[in-house]
């Protein structure tokens, strides 16, 4: 049985296809043609648009079908897996959010028909050649005449500058004005003086060689007042609180690139022999690729926690946001980095083993700490925060409404299966004031642990009768593990409070360093909030349950910070790794995503039922789904380890 | 240290003290020395950034106890202005 905000994403996998065989629409020979011939995906973003994705776009409020972020990241994951190229080409979708966020009631209406009617796309006009991430620094002006603005200047590099018919301009209204002197304006290209505007070449990149970047120009370019978003002078606002909505979604783009590294790695492993053995039997390789499934769980929890507790923690995501967005693509790419290794030389092949799919999608996936806000721009971000969010915890350690409510909000940011309230963009704030849930909350999640624990001595009547079905020994372990991340929040939060504070960007190399561990205690708690919160949900399996992948997901990620005890109990992690090497093999074996949630991929099918674009048109609930369990196993990893085009 | 809606405390006394606060606080951020800093300039023509003034607001509410806009400096960006708007809006009183 599948979560209900998983069916949409299941649908579009298995309507696009097994992305092995070369005859489905994102095959992973096909996109490498497209990669290698730099050459933009128009067709798979048309079927895209007949599929109808654009409509999850799109809040039900305006006429489209979106309701929640947690389906939104897990159908750019079912993207992105095949092609991030194409996932990322089509999600520049997710600038729409501006318009929801801020659009008048006629700008949210017109968008909605250019993107359902008209298969509109977008893009994000903000930065500038000279200027990078300081938006405030940007050259491009908007001047004031009659009925509008006269835009002028350049914005580059931009992706899908020229391939878009809508673009999102920052532009400077007011010389000035300071930070209240920019303004955003939604700008419709077929409405334009075509004489007026220009599109810069394509520039020529490592990774997601098909894209569009490019970039574009304006001369006295002439746009009504109609198109400018949001007050005039609110344009720095809205663009920050817009890359907290879109850093989160990014991970996605990660989490695919990895699902797909590892699939492939591991069509290599479990076949190849060498010294007559299986690569995957050889203990190095067998560990490398089990920590690496755990690093992907642990961004699993992270990212799932954060598209879920937009809805519910939404003004908390300056903080939330910038976790998620340095955190997942970081510890990502040190996944593929890591699991290449196993792979050996064939992840550097360009047409050997899957297409080469291996080298593709780490070139590809490569940009993404970078765009959106680069790893160093979200730790800052985080830095700025780190003296409020110490002081917020001593305050609300008086407050017991409060962590009451902090506990309410964390159950239902990780109960998978409650239902999230509607997401309200007019919640976000620039700053979260302190507030962290996972972090405040630290206390009362150990409590809940401990309720666990030692049942008879609770007060936890609720949880008391679950105990009994628990695996106490994980739960020592998790509790033992979580003491020690309160320890180091309160060690940091310590060293933070009785530090001099720095403002603006002269932060000092170690205060980016704490940053780095801020991410990982919320990732740990990231992880024992899922846990807790889904440990009875029968839909995520017993290898969830149990809850060994939480202890050596808490265990990696404090591994940064200390020795544990646990290290030293070598039967006992023996055991619990190699548990999680059995689950990793499982869910390869059929053919199912890397993910703390039980997700479906399509199966090879035979060439003649293949109906690329026999969807287009039809609404996706009226399409059969054909995710029974793998039984095609025989033919899908039947012709690994070599060269794989089936 | 500080209290709201203190009677006793008048509004231009309390202005006259956030101003204090507030010029402390970027002289100390920016490291100027306070008394080249005019309480009628932009922020931002002594460097003060975006998220700097953010982040200062921050260090506001923390001081008064009380929930700002977090554009306050966007909006009101010299120290007089924003000093007075406070006071005016907030009923911010300082002793």
């Amino acid at each position: 049985m599948t979560l209900t905000q998983y069916q949409l994403a299941e649908q579009l996998e298995q309507a696009l296809g097994n992305p092995q065989q070369a005859e489905s629409l994102m095959s992973f020979q096909h996109t490498a043609e497209l990669d290698e011939a730099e050459q933009f995906p128009h067709e798979e973003i048309a079927w895209l648009y007949n599929w109808g994705l654009q409509n999850y776009y799109i809040p039900t409020a305006c006429s489209g079908k979106f309701t929640s972020f947690e389906e939104f990241v897990a159908f750019v994951r079912v993207l992105s897996r095949r092609d991030l190229n194409i996932s990322i080409a089509f999600t520049t979708l997710f600038w729409s959010f501006l318009t929801w966020m801020a659009g008048s009631d006629a700008q949210k209406e017109r968008l909605s028909h250019l993107m359902r009617e008209e298969h509109t796309a977008m893009c994000l006009a903000y930065s500038e050649r000279e200027h990078g991430s300081d938006l405030v620094g940007g050259s491009v002006t908007a001047t004031k005449v009659d009925g509008g603005y006269l835009l002028n200047g350049e914005k580059w590099p931009i992706n899908r500058a020229t391939i878009s018919g809508v673009t999102y301009v920052l532009a400077r209204t007011d010389p000035e004005g300071g930070n209240r002197g920019l303004s955003l304006f939604m700008v419709e290209k077929d409405l334009l003086d075509a004489g007026q505007y220009y599109n810069l070449p394509k520039i020529k990149t490592h990774g997601i060689r098909a894209a569009d970047m490019s970039g574009i120009g304006f001369s006295d370019c002439f746009i009504p007042d109609s198109m400018l978003l949001g007050k005039e002078g609110h344009g720095l606002e809205l663009g920050l609180k817009g890359f907290q909505i879109t850093r989160a979604l990014c991970a996605a783009f990660s989490q695919g690139a990895a699902d797909t590294t590892m699939r492939t790695t591991l069509n290599f492993a479990v076949h190849r022999k060498l010294y007559n053995k299986t690569v995957i039997d050889m203990p190095h390789a067998r560990r490398t690729l089990s920590n690496a499934f755990i690093d992907m769980l642990i961004c699993d929890c992270v990212n799932i926690g954060a598209a879920r507790g937009f809805h519910v923690a939404t003004d908390q995501f300056s903080v939330w946001s910038a976790v998620d967005k340095y955190f997942v693509p970081v510890t990502l790419e040190q996944v593929m980095k890591e699991t290449s290794v196993v792979l050996g030389s064939r992840f550097y092949m360009r047409d050997e083993h899957d297409s080469g799919v291996f080298q593709k999608a780490l070139r590809d996936s490569a940009i993404i700490s970078m765009f959106d806000g680069s790893s160093v721009v979200n730790l800052h971000a985080l830095i700025l925060q780190r003296r409020q969010l110490a002081k917020a915890r001593v305050r609300i350690r008086k407050k017991p409404e409060k962590l009451a409510a902090v506990q309410n909000r964390l159950a239902q940011s990780f109960s998978l299966a409650q239902p999230v309230p509607t997401f309200e963009p007019t919640k976000l704030e620039l700053i979260s004031r302190g507030a962290d849930d996972l972090m405040q909350g630290i206390e009362g999640t150990i409590a809940k642990l401990e309720a666990l624990h030692e049942p008879s001595e609770s007060s936890l009547d609720s949880l008391r009768s679950d105990a009994s079905t628990s695996d106490q020994t994980v739960i020592s372990q998790v509790l033992e593990l979580s003491r020690i991340i309160l320890e180091e929040l309160d060690a940091q939060d310590e060293q933070i409070t009785q530090s001099a504070f720095e403002h603006g960007h002269d932060q000092s190399f170690e205060s980016f360093e704490l940053a780095k561990h801020y991410c990982r205690l919320h990732a740990a708690m990231a992880c024992i909030l899922m846990w807790l919160h889904n440990r009875e949900l029968a839909e995520l399996g017993d290898f969830f349950m149990k809850g060994e992948w939480l202890v050596v997901s808490l265990h990696r990620l404090l591994a940064h910070f200390r020795m544990t005890p646990l290290l030293s109990t070598g039967n006992l992690q023996a055991s619990y790794h190699e548990n999680v090497a059995q689950e990793l093999l499982r869910l390869h074996k059929e053919d199912k995503m890397f993910s703390i949630v039980p997700f479906q991929l399509a199966t090879p099918q035979p060439v003649a039922s293949q109906s690329n674009g026999s969807h287009a048109g039809q609404s996706p609930s009226d399409q059969s789904q054909s995710n029974q369990p793998s039984t095609q196993e025989a033919i899908s990893h039947a012709t690994a380890p070599e060269p794989q085009l089936i | 240290m500080q209290q709201l809606q203190n009677p006793s405390s008048s509004e231009s006394e309390s202005v006259l003290k956030i101003q204090s606060w507030l010029v402390e606080q970027i002289a100390d951020v920016l490291s100027l020395d306070p008394t080249t800093i005019d309480v009628k300039q932009p922020l931002t023509r002594y460097g003060l950034d975006s998220i700097d003034a953010v982040t200062l607001v921050g260090d506001l509410e923390d001081w008064l106890d009380l929930e700002l806009p977090s554009t306050l400096l966007w909006d009101y960006p010299s120290i007089e202005k924003a000093s007075a708007y406070m006071v005016e809006e907030f009923d911010v009183a300082v002793d």
